[in-house]
Formats: C-alpha cells, sequence, structure tokens
C-alpha cells in the first residue's frame, strides 16, 4: 500500500529528473517518458483507489526534527483524496495525451513535458499530504510549476509578465496560508489533520474564525478567488493543454480541496463569507466573460464562476457538493479547454473568436465534443453539470436566499456566455481565412476529447459511481435529494439555461464581425469590459503606494545600513590604515627613531609621568 | 679632587649610550651603525660593572659576559649580512636598501 502511494508520488518527480537532466534535446522520448509516467501513476491510482483498503488509511514518517520539534511526511487516504487522486491521475494522464498532439511542432517540449512532470508531482502531493505544512510545501511547488509553464513561450512579453503575475499574486494568499497553519500549531500544538479533527471535535474553541479566514487565504490565491482573481486570466499565456490541466481542472480546484480538508475547523462567519465570497465571484466572472474576445479568456473567466459556486457550497455546509461540483467541473471545463486547444492549434494560434466561425464543418469531433462541455456547464437537464450545479442551487434556495440569487444570476450568464462562445466558434461562417482553412487534428487530440465528453454527459449520475470514490459524495447529496422545492428548482434551473440560450441565440444567431452585444448596449459593455477596475486598483497601489514606499526604505537602507554601518565601519579602518602607511617610508633609520622614542614613551609612563 | 664615584661611571655609561644613539640615527652607512651599537652594548656593560661593584655582587659581571658574547655573535652576523648586500648592489648606505617599500 504505502509502496504503491510513494510511488504514485514520486514517479512524476523521476520522470521529471530525467527529462530535464537527460532528455533536453531527445524531444520525442522526453514526451515518452513523461506521457509513460503519467500513465502509470493512473494505474497505479486506480490500483489505490479501487484495490486498496475499504476504509481510509493513513501513515507517516519523520522528515526532519528540530530540536524538539518534528515535521512529519506522511498520507491520508479518506473519501475526498480518492475522488481527487482520480481527478488528477486520469484528467492529467488525458492531457499528457493531448500534448502530444497539440505540442508536436513544438521546439522546446522537453522543458513542457518535464514541467507537466512536475506540476503531476506537487498536485499529487498536495492531494496525499495528511498535514498542513506538507500540504504548504507542494502548494508551492503547484506555485511554482504554474509559473514554469505559463512563461512556456518566455519568449514574449505577455507571457513573462503573466507567469510573474500569477506567482506574485499567489505568493499574496501563500503568505496569509502560512499565518493561517503558525497560527493553527499555536492553538492547537498540531498540523496533521487526524490529530486536528479530533482536537476540534473535542474542543471546538480552540479554532477562531481569524485562524480560518487566514488558512482560507491560501484558498483565495490558489483559486482565483475575489481579490486575487486577477491573475487567472492572465496565466492564459501559457500553453492550452497547461490552461486545461493547472488552471482548469485541478490545481484552482487545489484550494477548495484544502477547504474540505480543514473544514472542522471552519466557524460560522467564516463559511457565511466564503458563501458571500463565492456568490459574488460567480456573478462577477460571468460578466466578465460575457464580453472578452478571447476564446481562453472566456474559459478562465467561467473557471473563475465555476469556483465560486464551489465556494459557495462549501461556505453553505454542504463540502460534498463542492467537491461533486468540483468533479464534474474538472471534465467539462477540462474538455472545453482542450477544444478550445484543438480549435487553436487548427487555426494556427489565432485566439479571437471573432475571427472563428463555421467551424463545426471542419472539425466535427471539436465541434460536438465541445457542445456537450458547453450543455454540461450550462446545466442543460441530465448533463453532469446539471446535477452538480443546481444541487447547489437548491441547497441556496433552502439555506440561504441572497447567496441563491447571486448564483442564480451567474447560471444565467453561464449559460449565455458559453453559448455565445459556442455560436460564435462553430457556427455561421468562417471570419478568417485561418478559420475557413482548419482541418480536424490527429486523434491524439480527438480521444481526449471524446473520452471527456462522455464523462461530461454522464459523470453526472453520482449513483453510478463507484463506492469507493463517491464516499464523500453521499452524504451531502443524499440530504440535498431530500430538500423540499425540489420540482420548483427543476423548473427555475431549466429557465436559466432556456434564457441564457435564447439571449444568445438572438445577439449571437447571425455571423457579424462586430460583438452585437457591444452594438445594441453599449454601457454595459463597457462596464462589463472594465472588469470593475481591479487591474487599474491594483496598479494604482503598487505604482502609487508600494514603489514610493519601497523607494523610501531603499534610500533609508542606503544611508543608514549599507551608508554608515557597512561602508563606515570598512571606511574607519580605511582612515585609520591610511594614516599609519605615512609611517612606513622603508628607512631604518626612521624605523629607529620610532622605536626610540617609543622606548621614551614607555620610560615615561613607568615613571608615572602621564598620571596613575 | 674626590674620588670616582658611581655616579661617574653611570655618567660615562649615559654618555656612551647616547653617542651610539645618535651615531645610530643620524649615520647612513650601515657599517657605521653596526659600530654605533656597539658602542651602546658597552656602555650598557660600563653600567652593569658599576652596578656589580657598589652591590658587591658577581651578577653584574656575569652578565656582562653573556652581553660581550651576544655582541661579538651580533657583529659576525651583522657584518656577514653587510658583505652580501655590498656584493648585491656596490653600496653599504641604509637608503639604498629600501626595496620593501617600493
Amino acid at each position: 500500500m504505502i509502496e504503491i502511494t510513494l510511488g504514485i508520488l514520486f514517479l512524476p518527480l523521476l520522470s521529471a529528473a530525467i527529462i530535464l537532466l537527460f532528455l533536453r534535446d531527445k524531444a520525442d522520448l522526453a514526451a515518452k517518458v513523461s506521457v509513460g509516467a503519467a500513465g502509470g501513476v493512473l494505474l497505479a491510482s486506480l490500483w489505490l483507489i479501487f484495490a486498496g483498503h475499504e476504509e481510509s488509511f493513513t501513515w507517516n514518517t519523520r522528515w526532519f526534527s528540530l530540536g524538539g520539534w518534528e515535521l512529519r511526511f506522511g498520507f491520508l487516504i479518506d473519501g475526498p483524496a480518492r475522488l481527487l487522486l482520480f481527478i488528477v491521475s486520469f484528467v492529467g494522464f488525458l492531457i499528457h495525451v493531448f500534448s502530444l498532439g497539440y505540442m508536436a511542432d513544438d521546439s522546446a517540449r522537453p522543458r513542457y513535458f518535464g514541467g507537466l512532470s512536475i506540476f503531476m508531482f506537487s498536485m499529487l502531493g498536495i492531494t496525499l499530504a495528511d498535514n498542513l505544512i506538507m500540504i504548504f510545501v507542494f502548494w508551492e511547488l503547484v506555485g511554482f510549476s504554474s509559473y514554469l509553464l505559463i512563461a512556456h513561450y518566455f519568449e514574449t512579453e505577455e507571457a513573462s509578465q503573466a507567469s510573474r503575475k500569477a506567482f506574485i499574486v499567489n505568493r499574496v494568499g501563500d503568505f496569509g496560508f502560512l499565518i493561517g497553519i503558525v497560527l493553527t500549531y499555536w492553538n492547537f500544538g498540531t498540523v496533521n489533520l487526524n490529530e486536528l479533527a479530533d482536537l476540534a471535535d473535542f474542543s471546538p474553541d480552540l479554532a477562531s474564525t481569524v485562524l480560518c479566514l487566514a488558512l482560507a487565504c491560501g484558498f483565495v490565491g490558489k483559486s482565483a478567488q475575489f481579490p486575487l482573481h486577477v491573475w487567472l486570466p492572465d496565466a492564459m499565456a501559457g500553453p492550452t493543454p497547461v490552461s486545461a490541466l493547472i488552471h482548469a481542472a485541478t490545481m484552482v480546484a487545489a484550494g477548495i480541496y484544502l477547504l474540505v480538508r480543514i473544514d472542522f475547523l471552519f466557524t460560522e462567519q467564516a463559511l457565511a463569507a466564503i458563501a458571500l465570497l463565492g456568490a459574488a465571484m460567480g456573478l462577477y466572472a460571468g460578466f466578465c466573460a460575457l464580453v472578452q474576445r478571447d476564446v481562453k479568456k472566456i474559459l478562465a473567466y467561467s473557471t473563475l464562476s465555476q469556483l465560486g459556486y464551489m465556494a459557495a457550497a462549501f461556505g453553505l455546509g454542504a463540502p460534498g457538493l463542492a467537491l461533486f461540483h468540483l468533479t464534474t467541473h474538472a471534465f467539462f471545463k477540462a474538455l472545453m479547454f482542450l477544444g478550445s486547444g484543438s480549435v487553436i492549434h487548427a487555426c494556427h494560434h489565432e485566439q479571437d473568436v471573432f475571427n472563428y466561425g463555421g467551424l463545426r464543418k471542419r472539425m466535427p469531433v471539436t465541434a460536438y465534443t465541445f457542445l456537450v462541455g458547453v450543455l454540461a456547464i450550462s446545466g442543460i437537464n441530465f448533463t453532469s453539470g446539471y446535477f452538480s450545479k443546481d444541487a447547489i442551487l437548491l441547497w441556496a434556495y433552502n439555506f440561504n436566499p441572497p447567496v441563491f440569487l447571486l448564483l442564480y444570476s451567474g447560471a444565467i450568464l453561464t449559460s449565455l456566455y458559453m453559448f455565445r462562445l459556442y455560436f460564435l466558434t462553430f457556427e455561421g461562417e468562417p471570419r478568417s481565412r485561418q478559420a475557413s482553412e482548419a482541418r480536424e487534428n490527429s486523434s491524439f487530440m480527438t480521444f481526449p476529447l471524446v473520452v471527456l465528453g462522455i464523462l461530461s454527459l454522464f459523470g453526472g449520475y453520482h449513483s453510478f459511481f463507484p463506492e469507493r470514490l463517491a464516499s464523500c459524495l453521499s452524504p451531502d447529496l443524499i440530504s440535498a435529494s431530500v430538500l423540499p422545492h425540489h420540482l420548483w428548482m427543476i423548473v427555475l434551473g431549466t429557465s436559466a439555461w432556456v434564457v441564457g440560450l435564447s439571449l444568445a441565440r438572438m445577439l449571437y444567431g447571425q455571423s457579424s464581425p462586430k460583438d452585437s452585444l457591444e452594438l445594441r448596449f453599449p454601457g454595459f459593455f463597457e462596464i462589463c469590459r472594465t472588469k470593475l477596475f481591479f487591474d487599474e486598483i491594483y496598479e494604482f497601489y503598487v505604482k502609487r503606494i508600494q514603489d514610493p514606499l519601497a523607494r523610501f526604505l531603499e534610500v533609508m537602507e542606503l544611508l543608514f545600513i549599507s551608508g554608515l554601518m557597512v561602508r563606515g565601519s570598512a571606511g574607519l579602518a580605511a582612515l585609520v590604515s591610511m594614516l599609519f602607511k605615512t609611517l612606513y617610508l622603508g628607512k631604518i633609520h626612521l624605523y629607529a627613531l620610532w622605536f626610540v622614542l617609543g622606548a621614551l614613551g614607555f620610560l615615561a609612563y613607568a615613571a608615572g609621568m602621564f598620571g596613575r | 679632587m674626590n674620588a670616582i664615584t658611581p655616579t661617574h661611571f653611570l655618567i660615562l655609561s649615559f654618555l656612551l649610550v647616547g653617542i651610539g644613539l645618535m651615531g645610530l640615527l643620524v649615520r647612513r652607512n650601515l657599517l657605521y651603525t653596526l659600530m654605533s651599537l656597539e658602542i651602546m652594548l658597552n656602555g650598557i656593560n660600563v653600567a652593569l660593572l658599576a652596578f656589580s661593584r657598589v652591590g658587591n655582587s658577581l651578577d653584574g659581571g656575569i652578565l656582562v659576559f653573556f652581553i660581550m658574547t651576544v655582541a661579538a655573535s651580533e657583529v659576525a652576523v651583522g657584518l656577514a649580512l653587510l658583505v652580501a648586500l655590498y656584493k648585491g648592489r656596490k653600496s653599504v648606505m641604509s637608503d639604498d636598501a629600501c626595496l620593501l617599500r617600493n
């Protein structure tokens, strides 16, 4: 058992080391090693999930100790860990396969596949870890590998800036997370998840709202929630499979997973704050997605919005629903990102949706699988998104009407911008030369699309899930299924996507090179385009407040520390040495004279001439 | 005319040391420098013998023998160095022996 788990964790690291150390100039072999490692991880994970222990199990060993304090390295395999392990290894493997096709003509494939392997290693570390400090270590590692992969096209200004932005914004959140870990250790005396759960059960007053919110900072940074959401849309500068794997299916979902892992710590107030934050994000990101022209940015904002749904579900006390939506979202969002990657690849890296059009006839597999993704995310009845999203909506309807209102408006927007994306890309007439010459991609790229498409269609039937996977979902789903207003919710949910679809049909049904929303409602369009000025506010803060402060501190540092203390002490020594250098003339008589004077001085001192 | 007292010896000793010191400081010729050193050592010998006699003890006299021995060997070494220096740069002036300065 332990050997298998260790193997799952370290196989990708081994592959990354081999690729980055030895295979830098053997691109084909590097790709095979990386995909092979991902396949091995998938097989081992399936074995661990289905053939391993029935119940959750934990194992740990000493990593290192400082004085009396010990850091342990261990695994906690329980329901949520099994589910995320399945998602990470399964979606990860499909995206590795897709990358074989997508990156086929890239000149830096070894670097890319090495980065993917590092990412798999770090993400699996978060999934399996049994204590907060270990989670934090791997948390930083996913941040690093995300930085590495966003900056894959580092020659372009956009990608290098975006990678730095992602890294720095994540640091802000991780700082809060670190404070939260320290607070946890301070209050509880341990960071082990099992022990924490027992202690929190035993004495609930140990956890405080401040502690929860500090830990939730990690979630806010990694899952790109308000106010640290600014990095995710920019992160789309990376290769599309990376966006699918890291910025849609797994890494950004790690924030939700972290919350679920420590949900026993959360107080009422902290939960309410997270619910409201998530719901507001769900709506806000919808408005932003509505006016984007870049296909990947539309999907990025849609990811933000869906993460908001998960956060809201968690905040309303239904972590099982959050995990359920995380699972279905991982399928249909990875599907849509890979579909957009397929389109981008076929159109020679053209990303503006207004330059697409009519691609359904030229790329049928991509188009129909993409349509499945759109249907799923919009919550069309009996697709996977319908079950997970409407469960959250129903829960919110019964427990928190304001949150429901936000989420419901978000749901209408979701189907509106998703069908807008679909109509602009696949329907109508081609609006550019690239679009009219596009051809369907190789089966390396269509195979993952088909697999994910099937899962997006049928992934919502959780009762068909194997017991090992669904054990963490069942309690909340069963309580959701017995909530009142069930039928009313079906009507509401259905009307949401019908409204969105008909609005999209009305606005974008005809092929036009201009955005018809912009033509009809220019004021509204402009407001959405500004994204509520977050980037501008941060820029103002950095330029007007942080930079002057940094410059002031720099001057102080130059003046006092490096000037007065460092250079000052060295200068004093130099001054003294200059004085004494004048005594050294190389004339033996002079030395004799000094000697005589010195002897006389001693004599005078001995005679008491300088006083006693 | 009074008898010769230890004071007279000490004055002689002081004069000898002073003459040697002045020679050491003023002369540029290393040969003279060595001779000045000898004069200073002998001045000290005079003082030691005078104290030895006043104190009715042989200690001073014994120390004088040591000093003479050391002085003899010192002169031997000093003269040898001087010869070596002269071979090297055809001069025994101390101002010419200042290579370390530059």
